[in-house]
């Protein structure tokens, strides 16, 4: 017994250390798993509150590149507009259609954002109050963000596409050739998509766009061109690099998706592997 | 002693607070940001007794993991960091620091440059190896240990320069 305590108290430095250090590395590990909810995060009520505090701040430096970008928006928007406009019959509106749309769309601002690490995440300023749930898509003007991941009453977490742990559908534009959508870990400006048939049609500087199997995001949102496309395993299937049209190191204004629809296509989707 | 006290509570809330709202905003050539809150530990009056400022520097690296979303890997590095301080004295001031009754940022710059690049090299690789956390990504990793602790060390001198020449007169 005597021997016990003796061993305790001439190692309690190192036993402190080795305490303290497993606690720091399980919540690293948590934070590097992507089915796990984690203990660690940025939406709690205090730091939420200061990193958007820090947000007001720098938002004053840059108010001419957010008005900018708001600009080109709306006018790209317009141009949509328009287009729809023209093929509609008599003097209908587009507004009268909202129920059939399966989508709601909330607009955030990101008041925390990575790039560097291997499993990045963003922080927005909306919440459960706002009617933000996990696994809603995120986009912004030029392209997909990520997806939601956990939120309080007033702030979000977005799983950002530069994380190892995603994986999303998506598709060559003009053909129905499918692949899934992942981040590598190095260029904040390179994706990669995988699992293209070894027979489908590629090109430099094709479009790569979300695809109809997702359940986050509506189909035909932009994501990147088609930078190289390599054959791999054995030439059987495609290995393409996607230059994204978004660019992840600087995002403010950006617009999570609601499906309404995504429970219910689940459902279904699951059906054929219950029975 | 209680001068000490309140001397190290206001370093822990300053450099906490420019970490989060100055330096980690910095996004040199896109991805350096500084890191200055290790100053804290590394100022920290040295002593026989280990544990306060190990409990001390996990509690101070947890508070950064929540804003940055990087789970314990600051709370790893600073514990680490806190573990390993007397050695890197040991190294710097000779076998005989504790008994000198020395305090750091009084001691002359070149070796306060050499403490420091130590416990940066500590601290980093240990930080960055956990929050890439792939063995297949080691040159990446490298890559941002040196390129952001090179940062720190020049940000750091030039802090403990401001500070120093203010402790002498």
């Amino acid at each position: 017994m005597q021997q016990i305590f003796n061993f305790l108290i001439k190692y309690r430095n190192l036993l402190l250390y080795l305490f303290l250090m497993v606690i720091a590395v399980t919540f690293t590990i948590q934070s590097h798993d992507y089915h796990r909810s984690t203990t660690i995060h940025s939406t709690g009520k205090i730091t939420g509150g200061i990193l958007s505090t820090r947000n007001g701040v720098y938002d004053y430096f840059d108010l001419i590149n957010h008005n900018k970008k708001l600009s080109e928006e709306n006018a790209s928007l317009r141009m949509r507009l328009l287009e729809i406009g023209d093929t509609l019959l008599g003097k209908e509106t587009t507004l009268t259609f909202t129920d059939s749309i399966p989508y709601n769309i909330f607009p955030a601002r990101v008041i925390k954002n990575d790039f560097y690490k291997s499993d990045n995440y963003i922080t927005i300023d909306i919440g459960a109050n706002q009617g933000i749930q996990p696994d809603m898509g995120v986009i912004s003007t030029s392209g997909i963000v990520g997806v939601t991941d956990r939120s309080n009453e007033k702030f979000s977490r977005v799983i950002s596409i530069l994380n190892s742990q995603i994986s999303l559908n998506a598709q060559i534009k003009g053909t129905s050739t499918i692949g899934s959508l992942k981040w590598d870990g190095y260029d904040p400006y390179v994706m990669s998509l995988e699992d293209v048939p070894r027979l489908a049609q590629v090109k430099k500087g094709d479009t790569i766009i979300t695809g109809k199997q997702s359940t986050l995001f509506p189909s035909d949102i932009l994501i990147g061109e088609v930078q190289d496309a390599q054959l791999v395993e054995n030439g059987s299937r495609y290995k393409i690099t996607v230059r994204l049209f978004n660019d992840m190191t600087d995002l403010d204004h950006i617009y999570v998706i609601k499906n309404r629809d995504q429970k219910a296509i689940q459902e279904i989707d699951t059906l054929g592997t219950n029975e | 002693m209680n001068k000490d006290l309140l001397t190290n509570i206001v370093r822990f809330i300053s450099l906490l607070f420019f970490q989060i709202f100055l330096f980690d905003q910095i996004n040199f050539l896109g991805f350096i940001n500084p890191m200055v809150y290790l100053l804290f530990i590394i100022l920290y009056p040295i002593e026989n007794k280990r544990w306060d400022i190990m409990l001390i520097s996990f509690l101070l690296g947890i508070i950064l993991d929540t804003f940055q979303d990087t789970g314990g890997a600051h709370a790893a590095a600073c514990v680490t960091l806190a573990f390993t301080r007397p050695i890197w004295l040991r190294l710097v001031y000779g076998e005989s620091y504790k008994m000198k009754n020395i305090k750091v940022l009084k001691t002359s710059m070149d070796r306060l440059l050499l403490l420091l690049l130590f416990c940066i090299i500590v601290h980093h690789v240990i930080f960055f190896s956990l929050v890439i956390f792939n063995g297949s990504q080691i040159l990446y990793t490298l890559k941002l240990t040196l390129s952001i602790g090179a940062a720190t060390l020049v940000v750091n001198c030039i802090i403990l320069a401001l500070f120093k020449s203010r402790v002498k007169s």
